[in-house]
């Protein structure tokens, strides 16, 4: 349920974020919503064997944590609380993170016409990569399991909750009001985050999380 | 004289036979009481005909609704079980009453799982699920996001404190707070989904610190508290003195948001004569839910949160906005259609409003004959 919510608001962000350079690109003008969806099946791909990597990751980190003997619960904490306000700041007021496709800009119309099929699979990955705050506090969550299972599984869950956003996406052409929806996203991503700066808080203070 | 006293007899009947319930009571307080409700509706709704004003009089009725309902509810709370805080042991019992407020979150789950995510009784008692559901589709049919400004006992209260100073210290807000009950429905609505509970209940809604909260048992419920207490004080009562506007529903209620939804299946709607508007922007700066903005007055039509309260209607120097039933002609002149909206609505206020209204003056001499209100 928290790696869920925790995609919605990294969706959110993508969306708000990363849309302006993917969408061009990706759904491209008068594209038909068959096409369309196609692509974002192959961006969503990209993006879950991302997350899968970085289920690994995770697991690694939180191995090596307790192997370290270091105080997990202040480190997990710690790292919730300060992501957690990048996340309100995000949500609430005009701080512009950077998408991590943005890189591809200048290279892609070049590549577009090279391999037209891996890039949106590519764009997945990258942005699916994104070091936001969502992400990082998704990473900090899954470090929490403890299994490789567990890591996963909330990556998946996480996965799940950022492609909410992308639904709507081959729709764009129908959907001219598209413009409220990342504002209200971005809302949402910031109530998140108050709950998980309410998390951190509690964690740090020793408090059983509920 | 005459025709107004017409228009308003009809209304007479009918708010006789709500309040009554069809049938007197021998108790000489609740005659009283009954008495005393019965001319305050009728003596404003005479008004509202008689003088073309319509805010004006459904705020005194909308707000004293709002007061007598805390009374009223607080009262029997404690008449009940002691207390204003509810203990694990009564919710288990479901003698928590239902909300409106709750609707949007319980639908998702009931759809999956059949049950109704809330700790209350689905029929019969006081505030049960189905009385309420059946209050809120009527009352949506009849009046769309009117609800929030014609039905919901919660609203008289911001409404309230927003009228108390003349002028507001805050003027210029950015509109792109009234994005925000939208996002906390999307939270609230996803969260009581993946949980199985009103979230919203457990952790935001300020309106528990006048009805009835948890006991505070744990670190959890404590914080649940501080964030609820503190939302009551910013957004019901400090900041609705500081803009003139009704802050909790129009910047963060999300049943405000999902209300607003029901606009579109609703027959009624404001409307702005484009012929008389001056563009003096009186509209935009009154109105209480931030539902006026330049798009609106360019286009004659508010947005889509418009509680249709009347009070931009009141306050148009021009008299170019007016009640409209979608479908019919534009006319900004004729009173007809605000006196068709006007039926269901007050109807449904004296509804709402007169069991409490009557509670709060029967417990008021007890108060004062007795000593205790109970
Ligand atoms: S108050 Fe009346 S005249 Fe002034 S802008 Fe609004 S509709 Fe136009
Ligand atoms: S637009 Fe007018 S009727 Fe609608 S909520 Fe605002 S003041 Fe009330």
């Amino acid at each position: 349920m928290q790696a869920f919510i925790l995609g919605i608001s990294n969706g959110a962000i993508c969306v708000a974020y990363c849309s302006p350079i993917l969408i061009p690109y990706l759904v491209g003008e008068g594209g038909n919503i068959q096409r369309n969806f196609m692509l974002i099946g192959q961006f969503l791909s990209g993006r879950f064997v991302g997350y899968l990597v970085f289920a690994v990751l995770a697991w690694g980190i939180n191995k090596s944590i307790i192997h370290a003997g270091g105080q997990r619960e202040l480190f997990i904490g710690f790292a919730y609380v300060i992501l957690s306000l990048f996340l309100v700041a995000y949500g609430f007021f005009h701080i512009r993170p950077s998408c991590s496709a943005g890189f591809l800009k200048g290279s892609l119309q070049k590549a577009i016409h090279m391999h037209p099929a891996f890039l949106p699979a590519f764009m997945g990955f990258a942005t699916g990569l994104s070091f936001c705050p969502p992400f990082l506090l998704a990473v900090t969550g899954a470090i929490e399991k403890g299994s490789l299972l567990g890591s996963m599984y909330f990556f998946f869950a996480f996965f799940l909750g950022t492609s909410l956003f992308f639904i709507p996406i081959p729709f764009i052409g129908v959907l001219r009001r598209f413009s409220v929806l990342p504002i209200i996203g971005k809302m949402a991503t910031g109530i998140i985050g108050i709950y998980y700066f309410y998390s951190g808080v509690i964690m740090l203070i020793g408090a059983v999380k509920w | 004289m005459v025709k107004s006293f017409l228009l308003a007899f009809p209304m007479m009947v009918l708010t006789f036979v709500m309040l009554s319930g069809g049938r007197m009571s021998d108790d000489p307080k609740k005659m009283v009481a009954f008495a005393i409700t019965f001319l305050f509706v009728n003596i404003l709704f005479f008004l509202m005909i008689r003088t073309g004003k319509t805010d004006k009089y459904r705020s005194i009725l909308f707000i004293s609704y709002a007061v007598c309902f805390v009374i009223s509810f607080i009262t029997h709370l404690i008449e009940l079980r002691g207390s204003m805080a509810i203990s694990g042991a009564n919710m288990v019992e479901g003698l928590t009453p239902f909300c409106h407020i709750v609707i949007p979150m319980t639908l998702i789950p009931a759809a999956l799982t059949k049950t109704i995510i809330f700790p209350g009784t689905i029929i019969g008692g006081f505030a049960s699920i189905a009385s309420m559901f059946v209050l809120w589709i009527g009352a949506s049919l009849a009046l769309g996001r009117g609800f929030c400004s014609w039905a919901c006992f919660f609203g008289g209260l911001d409404d309230g404190f927003s009228r108390i100073f003349k002028k507001p210290l805050i003027k210029n807000i950015n509109l792109k707070w009234t994005y925000l009950p939208y996002a906390v429905l999307f939270v609230v609505v996803v969260t009581a989904a993946l949980t199985l509970s009103p979230t919203y209940c457990e952790w935001l809604c300020p309106y528990k610190t006048v009805t009835e909260f948890v006991e505070v048992t744990s670190v959890k419920i404590l914080m649940q508290t501080i964030i609820f207490v503190s939302l009551f004080i910013a957004l019901v009562i400090v900041l609705p003195l500081l803009t003139k506007r009704r802050t909790q529903c129009g910047l963060f209620c999300p049943f405000g948001a999902f209300q607003s939804f029901t606009n579109k299946v609703n027959a009624f709607e404001v409307r702005i004569d484009q012929e008389k508007c001056v563009k003096c922007k009186r509209c935009l700066q009154v109105c209480p839910t931030f539902s006026v903005d330049e798009g609106s007055i360019n286009e004659g039509k508010m947005r889509i949160t418009c509680t249709k309260c009347g009070k931009c209607v009141d306050a148009c120097p021009k008299k170019a906005i007016f009640f409209h039933v979608k479908c019919t002609p534009l006319n900004s002149t004729l009173d007809r259609y605000r006196v068709f909206f006007l039926y269901p609505a007050f109807l449904f206020l004296t509804t709402m409003a007169g069991n409490n209204i009557q509670d709060a003056i029967v417990k008021t001499i007890r108060l004062l004959t007795t000593g205790s209100m109970f």
